[in-house]
């Protein structure tokens, strides 16, 4: 069964490098995002596995085939990799109609014309595109396309499909309606799926696991919720979850045996870890990272900040709230409307608010965040 | 009112200002010469009063036609035959070029092929030399004892006498017409090749086709549009080439109809070229019309973008290496060993003769001996020549000036009036000189600017009739050149000028013309170059005073003056390469921007 496999994959453009010294282990009927900001290598992995990209150094093995190896001299053709692939500008040929997109490639598999036939009628059933069938790309919506790509993508049932950012050229209410099919799609076709993506809510929704990417290297490799709520590091706080994390840039000192205190403008506050205690050296720069969800307005005790901003969307309302120096973002459910810069408090619920060292960026514990009155 | 106020925003938009003038002088230089060229073959002509019995100058008469297309044996001698020479020359020439410039272009763009910058920098020469050097090299090394001279290289050096066929007529002219052209297909398929997503090709990969079938299957259908637009300027220019013909033809008497033009209408019969020159734009103007018809049906091909990665490029793997060889030796036999056999018979004294003691630098520099052709001195010595080089540069400078100009404001208003009838208008009259064969252009022009017209006074043997008829003949290429300088370039850029109040002299002067400097100026290039090395539409119009370079060139081979030709076609492809890599080094212009892709 399809496993995915990257032993130390590095690919380099020149001195540029792109993809650093990547493991990765993707399991048999994974849903797998590559995620993170442009320029991050996600891309240029996708296209290593699946053949169009030679990697610099490193092996890849699907399906416990060996496809790629520098130091064996090994790199098996992109179409004997036995893998799908779905561009993001979808690469459906302009001459050929929706019919002959989605047959090329059963034609080259040698197929009798009436099995080619039943199962590209098959595929334009499923993906509701049947109307189409005669028409040439350039006559279809950007929707139509995408569905036009899959099901050429799809055709030859391959077991692993690698989709690079998929949903990128649809508008935001087709993006959503088509999250919802991939995930069906995934279930159905029981393949492996490898997806490129910069946008950390179809990573987090989509996704079995995430592997989140910077600069060529790997950040963080978890299920989503696991990445959500203990990320390894701020970068991966700060990318993962809409609105962002808020950080609360202070320097810590060790006091009651495990506790942490922390002070900044406007602010004094204890951080007591969950995950095990914990030593800084005097005034150890460090941030706590606390997620929009908790925060708490308007309860007694709370520090006291100022209504910066409210935006409220119907379902929940988005809060930007200034106290001291710092700029919190909190999302409160339902339609709440605050005048501009009037009074109000906040606290920190939970216990998954999280400490980052600010030199290094790691994440150095999560805990629950009290006010010191 | 309602009429008023629409005329009035009509007219504050400067290019409907453009489009309108445009229309009014456009179609009295090309709609109306096309009127004067079909009554031309309806009138008895001086020269054809002995010919049309009992019948006075300018009577209407149906003799010409019947003389060309009725008239049995004679109709065919005159006419259906070279019509059928020429059909057979441009459609070989054309799938010549297309063949050639295409493979060049794939393996450009999409091979690991090595010499690829000389290559692709070389290549080009053919078509900026004028076209009748590759016939004069042609000649140069395959000429046989036929026309009485001396045999060429080929047959010094390997004893072997050349054939009529191989060394005269359809064969060699088809030849060197295909790799004229074949630039032209190179620029325009390569340009599609360079573009083209490389996902297109990767995706068929992906679904497990063979190199073949992406070839076959993806990349062909898609630069399709492109391979069918060079068949339609290579045939038709081919169809309208008159030195290549005139050239290789001659020899064998191997007729087109440029050739029966140029006799037909230099001699006693100028009726029956009227009309050949008719029937050729009725060919020109119904490809072009299939061309349209064709890309318009499946519109949204040429237009593919996307990242393009160098990834696709194709291994040639134990090919490559041979591969690269034969086409450097290919590209150096068609652009460069023609300069060199130019150079070697320019020196020798009595041509077929290679030896060491039959060199001579007479032809250069000499004082002219009256054994020697009359005593007419070394080309660098040689008033005339310096003259018509004089005239040549002068043409080509004010003719570039011009039509880069007007071409460039056709492009402006054209792009910015897209989709209206006046703009499509101004855009097919502006492309229409391109399918008026030269010499018959020519000679439209010697007999409607022979006598004063409207506010025009006699022009005939004035420099201003060659920059005239050279003006409007180049002018499709500035035109396309304009158009494809606005199209890539976005309307809100001169919008956010027009925002601003900045009068719209300025927007073109400091926002649009700098942007696109390069296209603009490729407008200019193209058409300085094609007049400096134009023979076919100024043959007619010359007068010893204004002889360009180009007619002295052709008279000297006329006169069968080998070794000054020989010279001075040197001359010019070296003024010529070396203007267009000035240019193109200074300004960025070049030749391909022109052509557009």
């Amino acid at each position: 069964m399809p496993q995915i496999q990257l032993n130390n994959i590095t690919k380099r453009f020149g001195k540029f490098v792109a993809v650093d010294k990547l493991n990765l282990v993707i399991g048999d009927g994974d849903f797998v995002t590559l995620l993170g900001p442009s320029g991050c290598g996600k891309t240029t992995t996708l296209r290593m596995i699946a053949g169009l990209e030679t990697p610099t150094e490193g092996e890849i093995y699907i399906d416990g085939r060996l496809v790629f190896s520098s130091e064996k001299g090994i790199d098996i053709a992109p179409d004997k990799r036995d893998v799908g692939f779905l561009f993001q500008n979808y690469a459906l040929w302009p001459h050929m109609t929706v019919y002959q997109n989605i047959a090329f490639g059963l034609e080259n598999l040698k197929w009798p014309k009436d099995k080619i036939r039943a199962r590209v009628s098959e595929l334009l059933a499923m993906l509701k595109i049947v109307p189409f069938e005669k028409r040439y790309p350039s006559e279809l919506s950007g929707g139509q396309q995408q569905r036009v790509a899959i099901a050429r993508t799809l055709a030859t049932g391959p077991k692993v499909l690698l989709l690079d950012e998929p949903l990128s050229n649809l508008d935001a209410k087709l993006r959503t309606e088509m999250r919802a099919e991939l995930k069906r799609l995934h279930m159905e076709t029981d393949s492996t799926f490898v997806y490129v993506t910069h946008d950390q809510l179809e990573a987090m929704t989509l996704s079995t696991a995430i592997c989140l990417m910077k600069e060529g290297l790997l950040q963080q490799y978890e299920a989503p919720m696991k990445v959500y709520a203990g990320p390894s590091n701020a970068f991966v706080a700060d990318f993962v979850g809409s609105p962002t994390i808020n950080f609360v840039e202070t320097s810590g000192n060790n006091v009651n045996l495990d506790e942490i205190k922390a002070e900044a403008p406007g602010m004094r506050l204890l951080f007591t870890p969950v995950s095990g205690s914990l030593t800084l050296r005097r005034d150890h720069p460090v941030a706590i990272g606390v997620r929009p969800e908790n925060i708490r307005l308007g309860e007694p005790e709370g520090l006291s900040g100022r209504i910066y901003s409210t935006l409220p969307s119907g379902m929940e309302t988005i809060v930007k709230i200034q106290v001291g120096d710092t700029q919190l973002t909190s999302v409160v459910f339902g339609s709440v409307d605050y005048p501009l810069d009037s009074p109000i408090t906040v606290s920190f619920a939970g216990d998954a608010c999280l400490l980052f060292d600010r030199e290094t960026g790691e994440k150095l514990a999560s805990g629950s965040v009290r006010i010191i009155p | 009112m309602r009429t008023v106020n629409r005329l009035k925003a009509f007219i504050k938009k400067p290019h409907n200002i453009i489009l309108v003038g445009l229309a009014v002088i456009l179609a009295y230089l090309t709609l109306f010469p096309l009127f004067s060229l079909i009554r031309d073959t309806f009138i008895v002509h001086p020269s054809e009063i002995m010919s049309v019995k009992g019948a006075a100058v300018n009577d209407y008469t149906l003799f010409h036609w019947r003389k060309v297309f009725l008239d049995g044996e004679r109709s065919a001698k005159l006419f259906y035959l070279p019509l059928w020479n020429t059909v057979q020359v441009s459609l070989y020439s054309s799938v010549i070029a297309i063949v050639l410039g295409g493979a060049v272009a794939w393996l450009v763009t999409r091979s690991n092929m090595r010499f690829k910058k000389f290559v692709s920098v070389v290549f080009i020469f053919p078509y900026i030399m004028p076209s009748w050097t590759l016939a004069m090299a042609w000649l140069n090394f395959f000429r046989n004892r036929l026309v009485g001279g001396a045999p060429g290289l080929f047959t010094a050096l390997t004893g072997i006498a050349t054939p009529n066929w191989f060394a005269y007529g359809m064969f060699p002219t088809s030849i060197v017409l295909g790799l004229h052209y074949s630039p032209f297909a190179y620029i325009l398929i390569g340009g599609i090749l360079r573009n083209m997503d490389a996902n297109l090709e990767e995706a068929a990969m992906i679904l497990k086709a063979s190199r073949a079938k992406i070839l076959a299957r993806i990349n062909l259908p898609i630069v399709m549009p492109a391979i069918l637009s060079t068949f339609l300027l290579v045939f038709s220019s081919s169809m309208s080439a008159f030195a290549v013909p005139a050239f290789l033809g001659t020899p064998v008497r191997f007729q087109v109809l440029t050739t029966q033009l140029y006799r037909t209408l230099n001699g006693l019969n100028p009726g029956y070229g009227y009309i050949m020159a008719v029937v050729m734009i009725v060919i020109g103007t119904a490809i072009l019309a299939a061309n349209q018809w064709f890309v318009g049906k499946r519109k949204s091909f040429t237009t593919i973008t996307g990242k393009s990665s160098n990834s696709s490029i194709v291994n040639l793997r134990k090919f490559r290496t041979p591969v690269s060889v034969v086409l450097l030796a290919l590209v150096v036999a068609v652009a460069i060993l023609p300069l060199a056999t130019f150079a070697i018979e320019s020196f020798i004294m009595a041509p077929g003769d290679y030896s060491a003691k039959n060199f001579t630098a007479q032809f250069w520099i000499g004082e002219g001996a009256e054994d020697i052709g009359g005593g007419e001195p070394g080309v660098l010595r040689n008033k005339y020549l310096y003259l018509a080089l004089w005239n040549s540069l002068k043409l080509s400078v004010i003719v570039s000036l011009f039509a880069g100009t007007v071409g460039g404001l056709a492009g402006y208003a054209i792009v910015r009036g897209r989709g209206t009838k006046l703009a499509s208008f101004v855009n097919n009259l502006a492309f229409f000189p391109y399918l008026l064969p030269s010499m018959a252009f020519g000679a439209i022009y010697l007999s409607m600017f022979a006598k004063p017209t409207l506010i025009i006074p006699s022009l005939y043997g004035s420099f201003a009739l060659l920059v005239l008829v050279g003006t409007v003949k180049y002018l499709p290429f500035a035109s396309r050149s304009g158009i494809n300088a606005m199209l890539q370039l976005s309307g809100e850029i001169e919008e956010a000028g027009v925002i601003l109040g900045i009068p719209w002299h300025k927007r073109m002067a400091r926002i649009i013309f700098p942007i696109q400097k390069a296209s603009f100026l490729s407008g200019y290039l193209l058409p300085f170059i094609s007049c400096m090395r134009e023979l076919a539409l100024f043959v007619l119009l010359i007068t010893p005073a204004n002889r360009v370079i180009t007619t002295l060139l052709f008279q000297y081979n006329e006169k069968g003056w080998n070794q000054w030709a020989n010279a001075i076609n040197l001359l010019i492809v070296a003024i010529v390469l070396i203007f267009n890599t000035v240019i193109n080094k200074i300004t960025g212009a070049s030749i391909d921007k022109g052509i557009g892709t």
